[in-house]
């Protein structure tokens, strides 16, 4: 077999036609990067992660540019195209330099025809670049879908352009300190001597925020389970779970298993924690974690909406439902959400959420504490599923969260996405009346 | 060690089905050699016996970034596990210049023997499963070409047609 190397823009071209094809980032990503020298890797990142960031606004300024519509096989092309936009709009990669590799990348792609194709809408752009931005519509200025603009818009008036703003930008690096270990302020000294650049997060009592992000292999024993990789707020769970020994809690939907892990670090004395995923090759994945940071839990297989496929009528004193959302509040960590969601998925989404949220209420001990959480920023998902419930439900008490984080809301409270802070999370607690 | 000519597809000889290795002895662990340089020479990262029109089960592979890392199957016997496909833009040694996707299973077992003949077995992964597979279709008369449509097939045929006529 040959392993021909691409150029890294060629790479970054195929493999976003992949994504804009329907296929996700996280599985085409390392795919194709195995294509490319080391020594391109990271501007092969870069660039796949800043044109799916930056990708409405890029695809409309192309949609200006290009008369006639590419074909569905050379997808590739047009996303040369918005990779030589992207280096020329947002990265500092001198005009001319830009424009020659790109153009040279079609030999790469064996797009020969292309050549002069790419040249020239790129000098289209460079030549009317001011004129070109003031046609683009809001929504596309600020790199997001029109359906989700709307609904920032809408459920958020104050707020959206900020939460845009920081959609676009790079995701800080944060851990999550395994206090059987360590604690926070002595972890923190173990990064300072070995050179990396670290300080507290604002709110998790847990969480270190990098100042840039590093491989795990360079953090201070993480193969020995002392820190993970997590963002501050799904941090923040553990905390309102209210654990104590002897409980018996379930994590619902809980790969990959960050929360999982962070639940048996605050209280190892849990009478049994059941992690359930419905995701064979995901429970793998919350394994590996267990065992890196050598913590025991029940793994289970299982659909959270139908428990009595899995559960043993044994209620629960907790559960964690980190419910399945449309990840809003994540797309500076996963671009290619501006691509794949569509605005009918929120209604399928709040469908099943609502589900589940019955079904497991079902297992819940009088007493026992619910919380719900997401990682969307989309009121459907949060808080009306929680209103809803609990003027339905009659056993059902909201517990207002009393926190220093994110937005209280008519019910639960709500993190939106921080510039250098914390990622877009909802929390709602609720308590079954005995 | 010497350098062995690489066969290029459509050489019907690359329909070979090649034949189980009986003793891994001294001319086999030659053979191993002359397949590594061949492979190293060609900038290939795996090379199956049948490319050199040698019809033994023989595969050498090195995926590594530094090609220092040479690996050997004997005999080699995939079993497929369980789990999603995976695609590849591939290549081949026998079919130069060309490359297509082709959708492979990701999780797979692998059996052989080692230079000396003791059995072993892993589960590889990422480019090392694709290669694998690659390099045993050829021990089974197999190319990436017979993975995609009839229609690339073709042209890649006439292509390289063509190619070996100019060169004659």
């Amino acid at each position: 077999m040959s392993n021909t190397l691409l150029d890294s823009r060629a790479a970054a071209a195929r493999c976003l036609a992949k994504i804009v094809n329907g296929s996700s980032l996280s599985q085409q990503l390392p795919l194709l990067e195995q294509q490319v020298a080391e020594k391109d890797r990271s501007l092969y990142r870069q660039l796949c992660y800043g044109v799916l960031r930056f990708y409405p606004k890029l695809n409309g300024i192309a949609k200006l540019l290009i008369q006639k519509p590419l074909k569905g096989k050379d997808h590739d092309v047009l996303m040369l195209v918005l990779i030589g936009i992207y280096q020329l709009s947002e990265m500092r990669i001198p005009d001319h330099a830009a424009v020659s590799t790109t153009v040279n990348a079609t030999k790469s792609l064996k797009k020969h025809w292309a050549k002069g194709f790419v040249n020239g809408v790129l000098r289209q752009w460079q030549r009317n670049e001011q004129d070109l931005l003031t046609k683009l519509t809001v929504a596309e200025a600020q790199s997001h879908p029109q359906w989700l603009h709307d609904e920032l818009v809408k459920a958020w008036p104050a707020e959206a352009s900020s939460i845009e703003s920081v959609n676009n930008q790079h995701p800080p690096m944060c851990l999550r300190v395994n206090h059987q270990h360590s604690s926070t302020a002595d972890y923190l000294q173990q990064l300072a001597a070995h050179g990396i650049d670290a300080g507290r997060c604002d709110f998790a009592d847990q969480g270190i925020r990098l100042t840039n992000a590093v491989s795990v292999e360079q953090l201070p024993n993480f193969s020995a389970g002392w820190v993970s990789v997590q963002d501050e707020a799904p941090q923040l769970s553990a905390a309102l779970m209210a654990l104590a020994p002897g409980q018996r809690v379930l994590d619902a939907c809980c790969a990959p298993g960050g929360k999982t892990c962070h639940m048996l670090e605050l209280q190892p004395q849990l009478k049994q924690l059941i992690a359930l995923d419905v995701d064979h090759q995901r429970l793998q994945k919350v394994e590996q974690n267990l065992e890196r940071l050598q913590l025991k839990a029940s793994l289970t297989h299982g659909d959270a909406s139908e428990p009595l496929t899995w559960w043993d009528n044994q209620p629960f004193d907790r559960i964690l439902l980190d419910a399945p959302c449309s990840a809003t509040g994540v797309i500076r960590r996963n671009p290619d959400i501006k691509l794949h969601r569509q605005h009918s998925d929120i209604a399928q989404l709040a469908k099943l959420q609502r589900k589940i949220l019955n079904a497991l209420w079902l297992t819940l001990k009088p007493n026992g504490r619910l919380v719900y959480a997401t990682c969307s920023v989309l009121p459907d998902e949060n808080e009306i599923i929680v209103g809803d419930f609990c003027e339905q439900q009659k056993d059902a008490k909201h517990i207002v969260i009393d926190a220093p984080w994110g937005i209280a809301r008519p019910y639960g409270r709500q993190l939106l996405p921080q510039n250098e802070g914390h990622d877009g999370f909802y929390y709602a607690v609720i308590e079954k009346k005995p | 060690m010497t350098i062995l000519q690489i066969l290029e597809f459509p050489d019907p000889r690359l329909r070979t089905i090649a034949k189980t290795v009986d003793t891994v002895d001294e001319s086999i662990r030659t053979l191993l050699d002359d397949m590594l340089v061949t492979m190293y020479d060609a900038s290939g990262i795996g090379l199956a016996a049948t490319q050199i029109n040698i019809h033994q089960r023989i595969v050498v592979i090195d995926v590594s970034e530094t090609g220092d890392q040479p690996q050997v199957f004997i005999n080699p016997e995939i079993i497929i596990l369980d789990g999603p496909d995976h695609e590849y833009e591939e290549g081949c040694l026998s079919v130069p210049g060309f490359h297509e996707t082709v959708s492979r299973p990701e999780k797979i077992i692998v059996k052989a023997l080692d230079r000396d003949g003791n059995p072993f077995e892993l589960q590889p992964e990422g480019l090392l499963a694709v290669c694998i597979q690659h390099e045993v279709d050829h021990l089974n008369g197999k190319l990436f070409v017979d993975h995609i449509s009839q229609l690339k097939r073709k042209r890649i045929r006439a292509k390289l047609e063509k190619q070996h006529k100019q060169l004659v």
